[in-house]
């Protein structure tokens, strides 16, 4: 847009001009009346005419100008977004009430406005109404940037996590979406621009048969042609539609620039993201001399944290932001030099406290350098990283206000820039600009900055210990069954009540030290067993018989204990970040698989269920991590007496490192004693031992993956003796042999017509046991494959995921033979002459070397329809239940899996002998099948509804007894208005809700759950899986399960007991 | 702000390891299915009890909770034998005393009833094991007499009192009252194991057997204190009514 465009006169304008020349009240009676006609009809037009801003550039012989409305425009922009603490990415906004919002606009942009900031660039998308409110009440015009699959998009209805430019699909999609964004922002009052991407030629990382066949320094060059034109084609294509705004891209850097000047012809100026320091050196003239054409920076600045003296560093990104002002205002139209800044957008407005880990410590603002750039000597030095994500705001993240908008403290650059703002570049001239600058008093600003910091830090206390949060929990059980209302009638009903309150502390007592802890207290503990068992039982009274010497007897007698235990620590953890490593301890906050980062057999297992595991009052993941940096980068170190949930005391080195091109990672794992007690209640403890492994990862050819790795584990069952059958009955006594703790595995993956395929087999010595496979998607993997990281077979497993549109289908199937067999029970017995014939029994995990369990022999096969129309928010992945943003996602499925042989024995913890017990025989051979599905809801931004489906005939996990059960299960979650949530299930003579009542294969006829929550408060709308978990909250719960023969007796009660029930109205409020 | 990930591709050195990897791993599968042969292991259809009264002890605490070396003693002919435990929900089924009571009586069966009960401790950490343990092994020193036996029965018997004191066995009685064809079976009523556990060592008549603890009977109660007990003992004529306490409890 070069030609700049002079608004013509509009039609009320000409008429006004005519009413000149005719008598006083002859003109005053036309003109009502030609007032009444233009209010009626030509009203719209004039609201028409007002939303339509006429953005241009010009260019003479003293340089580029942008304009809005003809008036010149330099754009003193900020990037801007608003993440509060607590939260990351998923956090949105828009999603809150409109009260709550304007909240949150007026405070922000009031402060910009007084800053004299007058644009604004957005990660997220602003809904129109909302660039308009910031541009009518504030004056701040905003940037409209897609991303334009930068970081991912959804073609064809499969997310393609690295875009490929050159795919045909691709293009047309997003050519597509982008002009639909472009038509819906034209006329919108306050749109200033249309950028697209975001650095996109960092992005270069799609790969096809066509560019690798390249020599490498040309490949990348290839892929940008393919986004440059793409680029130049959305562009062409968004002025045909939106003729009155410049059109640009946001490159990193200048790199391209060659190529951006071939393809980009419809470019109307050039957006880039700069961070070369305090000056951008030959940036302007390379710029005017390949492209000429103006300069608008989308992202440039500095961290206010020293990464050399770790603290807050006001003054040093003041400095760099007052040097780089100056040099764009020396480089704008009319100062003598290249002519062609136009302005730029700082990175950025506020601290974003998620930055680094994006979904870790979002309470807690990390001090983390994540990246190296040399152009910032303040706090540069060699071999270390200096660029601190979570600081680059002009302003700090603050705690909330009285309306709940996080407030932004701000630095001295926020006074550095609102003095350069004050100053016009196009009018000011170049000395007077260039003594702005030098006679700047930086002193006060960085006086002022120190102050603003020196009450923050007295509000937050930081570097010492503070009480960072908390919750208040109230409740009131009502329990009771049938069969005591028949005796005692409506005094059968027990009451009892809970108090517990959680305190929340963080602490920092040096620059590299940080950490945080929870303590729970027990006031009462309300009696909800056997329906709920919570986090808060281990408070419950506990009664033991006991003898009591009277005179010279021994009397029995009961003792109960109803004040235990009513204070704990219910969570810690602390990070220190030295030169060579970091390290981090962890007691009872969430820890992740090592699944992605080379554990191919999932020796190191996820411990993510807080919840489950408070409900036994496990305080798993215990342990220490350590992770080598610089000269150590590749080692970690893990240990503890739990590093996840039943994991036996360990330490576990792993070693990451490449020969050539292919990623390697050693692991050694030790076992250095025995877990006490079960996890889970009845969760059977393993026995000491030990693993090693091997890992090799490497793409063979383009989109073609291998992955090999060998095991070595249980060395320390070598000799010893176990007992098979033969086909023809015979009894061996047999002796684990070195071969046997030998283990190797290998998955290929490759594209079959773009189906994203993959073949694997393991095979696996008779204790060749790793830990837990991991799924392609996951803990949210709906597969029902019976996947088992024990060893003993020889195990094959192919799937195919296919895309149709929005509609994926993934078949999988499963073959696994054993080496050896489960064993049958033949009873032993003993002749009159002293020959015993010791027949043989179900193997089980304590006292034989291996025993058959979930790894027994298996055939498999399962298929899964998958129907999710927005990719970016994947249907599998964790957080699904909130991110999920399609009208309507669900899947649909089924397995069958035929066991044709049965188990070994499974072992229990037994708690009252505090060991592992056995129950004796095994699972018969069984065909079992199950058909789920998952269908998510979203009528509109503020409801919600997803819903589980189970059908299954499937087996338990321990005892045999009781025969396979035939099962239904609904459950679902109900969000209303942002504020009302509904959560429950309809269970149909399927297992209680724990993992004990599975194993011991105790099921009910039918088992009811409803809770409704209503949250309270301004911040209580729930938008997101944090909201769900902090919000103040009022509600009641009811749970119900009728008996039958398949119950625990106590509950059963030989028929005489129908059902029982346990209604909890509960309270938590959460400061 | 730049976010990069990039996927490397192979380089030739790596095609090349990945391709042997993977013929490896195929050699592997194809040929080594790592089932035993018929020429592995020991056909044990059949084992002969050991008919001797020479205990060589596995490990210092064999037999005694906690210890279960016994399992990996490759004398003990019950180390892979399933024995079966008494089932509440089941107690017309099968359970140990059958296989117990099928081991010859006398002199040639008491080191596999030692075996016998050992195991079933190792399996099952019980009152009734432990005690039964402790008796086998003082049947065996009734035997052969052997110091090393005699102090891991005294160790044996202590266990029970150590950890299992409110423990109890179950006999049957009363045949008077309930004949033997009577559908409910005889009358179980529960003893103490922590009196049969005195009782044996202070009444040769209650096991039969000579005292563990030589000479007086005083001696035993002296024992018994230095354990940490009192021992009021039985009186006949049923020797029912010993009474064991715990100092100082």
């Amino acid at each position: 847009m070069q030609m700049f465009d002079v608004p013509g006169k509009t039609k009320n304008q000409e008429r006004a001009a005519a009413m000149t020349g005719l008598g006083f009240f002859k003109r005053l009676k036309s003109a009502c009346a030609l007032l009444a006609v233009l209010l009626v009809f030509c009203g719209p037009l004039a609201v028409e005419a007002s939303a339509s801003d006429v953005v241009t550039t010009i260019k003479d012989e003293k340089g580029w100008r942008l304009q809005v409305n003809g008036e010149d425009f330099y754009v003193k922009g900020m990037v801007w977004g608003y993440s509060p603490r607590g939260q990351n990415y998923t956090y949105n906004l828009w999603g809150e009430s409109d009260d709550f919002i304007r909240k949150v606009l007026d405070y922000d942009f009031g402060l910009m406005k007084a800053a004299g900031i007058n644009a604004i660039r957005s990660f997220s998308t602003i809904p129109p109404k909302w660039v308009t409110y910031i541009y009518r009440e504030h004056g701040i015009m905003t940037v409209i940037n897609p991303l334009m699959g930068r970081y991912g998009y959804s073609v064809g209805g499969r997310w393609i996590p690295f875009t490929d430019y050159s795919d045909p699909l691709t293009r047309e999609t997003l050519k597509r979406d982008m002009v639909e964004i472009v038509r819906t922002y034209k006329d919108v009052p306050g749109v200033l621009m249309f950028a697209f991407g975001n650095e996109s030629n960092y992005g270069l990382s799609w790969s096809s048969f066509e560019i690798e066949n390249l020599p490498e320094g040309e490949q990348n060059v290839a892929k940008a042609r393919y986004l440059y034109s793409l680029f130049n084609e959305v562009m062409a294509a968004g002025k045909a539609i939106a003729p009155n705004h410049p059109f640009t891209i946001v490159n990193g850097d200048i790199q391209y620039i060659d190529l951006i000047a071939e393809l980009c012809k419809d470019m109307d100026l050039l957006g880039v993201n700069v961070y070369r320091g305090p000056s951008f050196t030959s940036l302007w003239a390379e710029v005017q001399q390949k492209l000429d054409l103006p300069v608008v920076f989308f992202e440039f600045g500095s961290d206010a944290f020293n990464a050399r003296r770790f603290e807050e560093d006001q003054r040093s990104q003041a400095l760099l932001l007052k040097s780089q002002w100056q040099e764009m205002y020396n480089k704008a139209w009319g100062n003598g030099e290249e002519g062609n800044s136009l302005g730029g957008f700082v990175f950025e407005w506020r601290d974003e406290w998620w930055k680094y880990l994006q979904v870790e410590n979002l309470d807690k603002q990390d001090t983390n350098a994540s990246w190296s750039n040399q152009g910032y000597l303040f706090d540069w030095a060699e071999g270390k990283n200096n660029m601190n994500e979570e600081w680059f705001g002009i302003t700090a993240l603050g705690l909330p206000n009285a309306d709940g908008v996080y407030e932004a403290r701000p630095r001295m650059a926020y006074d550095v820039l609102s003095e350069v703002f004050a100053m016009d570049p196009y009018t000011a001239g170049k000395s007077r600009i260039n003594a702005m600058f030098t006679n700047m008093d930086v002193e006060l600003y960085a006086l002022k900055g120190d102050v603003r910091q020196l009450k923050a830090d007295n509000r937050e206390d930081r570097r010492k210990l503070q009480l960072t949060g908390g919750d208040v929990r109230v409740e009131f059980a009502f329990r009771g069954s049938e069969e005591e209302f028949r005796i005692d009638g409506e005094d059968a009903v027990e009451f009892s009540d809970g108090q517990m309150i959680f305190l929340d502390f963080g602490f920092e007592p040096t620059e590299n030290l940080e950490g945080q802890f929870s303590i729970n207290i027990l006031g009462n503990v309300a009696e909800k067993r056997p329906l709920e068992f919570t986090y808060g039982d281990r408070g419950l009274p506990l009664t033991i018989e006991t003898e009591q010497l009277v005179g010279d007897e021994f009397v029995e007698r009961q003792v109960t204990f109803d004040d235990r235990e009513r204070v704990e620590i219910y969570d810690f953890s602390a990070t220190f970040r030295g030169e060579l490593f970091d390290a981090e301890a962890f007691y009872h906050t969430p820890r992740y698989h090592w699944g992605y980062e080379g554990d191919f057999f999932g020796l190191v297992r996820e411990a993510t269920d807080i919840v489950g595991m408070d409900v036994w009052n496990s305080k798993a993941p215990e342990g220490i991590e350590i992770r080598g940096k610089g000269a150590w980068d590749g080692l970690t170190l893990l240990g503890g007496p739990e590093v996840y949930w039943g994991a036996n005391p360990k330490a576990v080195l792993k070693y990451d490192f490449e020969l050539g091109k292919v990623g390697f990672s050693f692991i050694h794992s030790e076992d250095v004693a025995r877990l006490g007690e079960g996890a889970a209640a009845t969760q059977a403890t393993e026995r000491q031992s030990r693993q090693t492994t091997l890992y090799a990862k490497t793409e063979l050819v383009e989109g073609v993956k291998l992955e090999v790795g060998g095991i070595m584990s249980a060395t320390e069952k070598v000799d010893e003796v176990y007992t098979r059958v033969d086909a023809a009955g015979n009894i061996y006594r047999d002796e684990i042999k070195s071969d046997d703790t030998f283990g190797i595995k290998a998955k290929l993956t490759f594209p079959v017509f773009g189906a994203e395929t993959y073949l694997s087999g393991h095979y696996a010595g008779l204790v060749a046991d790793g830990g837990d496979p991991l799924k392609t998607f996951g803990v949210t993997d709906p597969s029902r494959l019976p996947y088992s990281g024990l060893g003993n077979k020889q195990e094959y497993e192919a799937g195919m995921m296919m895309h149709f549109g929005n509609l994926m289908v993934y078949p999988r199937v499963m073959y696994r033979e054993n080496l050896v067999d489960a064993n049958p029970f033949i009873p032993p017995s003993i002749s009159p002459d002293g020959t015993l014939f010791p027949g043989v029994s179900p193997r089980n995990r304590d006292e034989d070397p291996f025993a058959v369990l979930g790894n027994r022999e298996a055939r498999s096969a399962e298929v899964f329809f998958t129907w999710d129309p927005t990719g970016a928010t994947p249907f599998y992945d964790w957080d699904n239940d909130w991110r999920e943003d399609a009208k309507f996602a669900f899947n649909f499925g089924g397995n069958y899996t035929e066991f044709p042989t049965p188990t070994d024995a499974y072992l229990f913890f037994f708690e009252p002998a505090g060991a592992n017990a056995s129950f004796g025989q095994g699972l018969p051979a069984e065909e079992v099948w199950t058909v789920s599905s998952r269908m998510v809801f979203n009528p509109n931004q503020r409801s919600r509804y997803i819903f589980n489906l189970v059908r299954g005939f499937d087996q338990s996990t321990g005892n045999p007894e009781g025969g396979t059960r035939d099962y239904f299960e609904l459950n679902g979650k109900v969000v209303l208005n942002r504020k009302h949530l509904i959560s429950g299930y309809f269970m149909k003579d399927k297992w209680g809700p724990y993992d004990f009542y599975r194993q011991f294969n105790i099921t009910y006829p039918e088992q009811y759950k409803i809770d409704y929550a209503y949250l309270l408060g301004t911040q209580g709308a729930l938008g997101s899986r944090m909201d769900e978990e902090r919000a103040t909250r009022i509600g009641i719960r009811a749970i119900l399960r009728t008996t039958d023969e398949n119950s625990p007796d106590e509950e059963f009660l030989d028929g005489l007991n129908d059902h029982i029930f346990l209604v909890v109205a509960y309270f938590t409020y959460r400061f | 702000m730049s976010y990069t990930s990039r996927a490397i591709p192979g380089s030739f050195p790596g095609r090349v390891l990945g391709a042997t990897l993977l013929c490896a791993l195929g050699a592997l599968a194809a040929g080594c299915d790592g089932s035993p042969g018929p020429n592995d292991g020991e056909v044990i259809n059949a084992i002969v009890l050991p008919t001797d009264t020479l205990l060589n002890l596995a490990c210092a605490d064999v037999g005694i909770f906690t210890e279960r070396c016994v399992l990996e003693d490759p004398e003990n002919p019950f180390a892979k034998v399933a024995i079966i435990e008494f089932d509440v929900n089941n107690p017309d089924a099968t359970n140990k005393f059958a296989l117990f009571n099928s081991i010859p009586a006398g002199r040639t069966g008491a080191k596999a009833r030692f075996y016998f009960w050992a195991t079933a401790l190792a399996r099952r950490a019980s009152g009734e094991n432990q005690f039964y343990t402790a008796l086998a092994l003082h049947e065996l020193w009734n035997y052969n007499s052997d110091p090393i036996v005699q102090e891991q029965a005294l160790k044996a018997y202590r266990s029970v009192l150590d950890n299992f004191f409110s423990s109890v066995t179950v006999f049957s009685c009363c045949e008077n009252v309930r004949p033997p064809d009577d559908p409910r079976g005889p009358i179980p009523f529960p003893v103490g194991l922590n009196e049969l556990t005195a009782d044996n060592l202070y009444r040769t008549d209650a096991t039969g057997y000579a005292r563990l603890v030589p000479g007086d009977p005083l001696l035993v109660q002296e024992v018994l204190l230095e354990w940490g007990y009192r021992y009021r003992p039985a009186n006949p004529p049923d020797y029912t009514d010993g009474l064991v306490f715990v100092n100082g409890g």
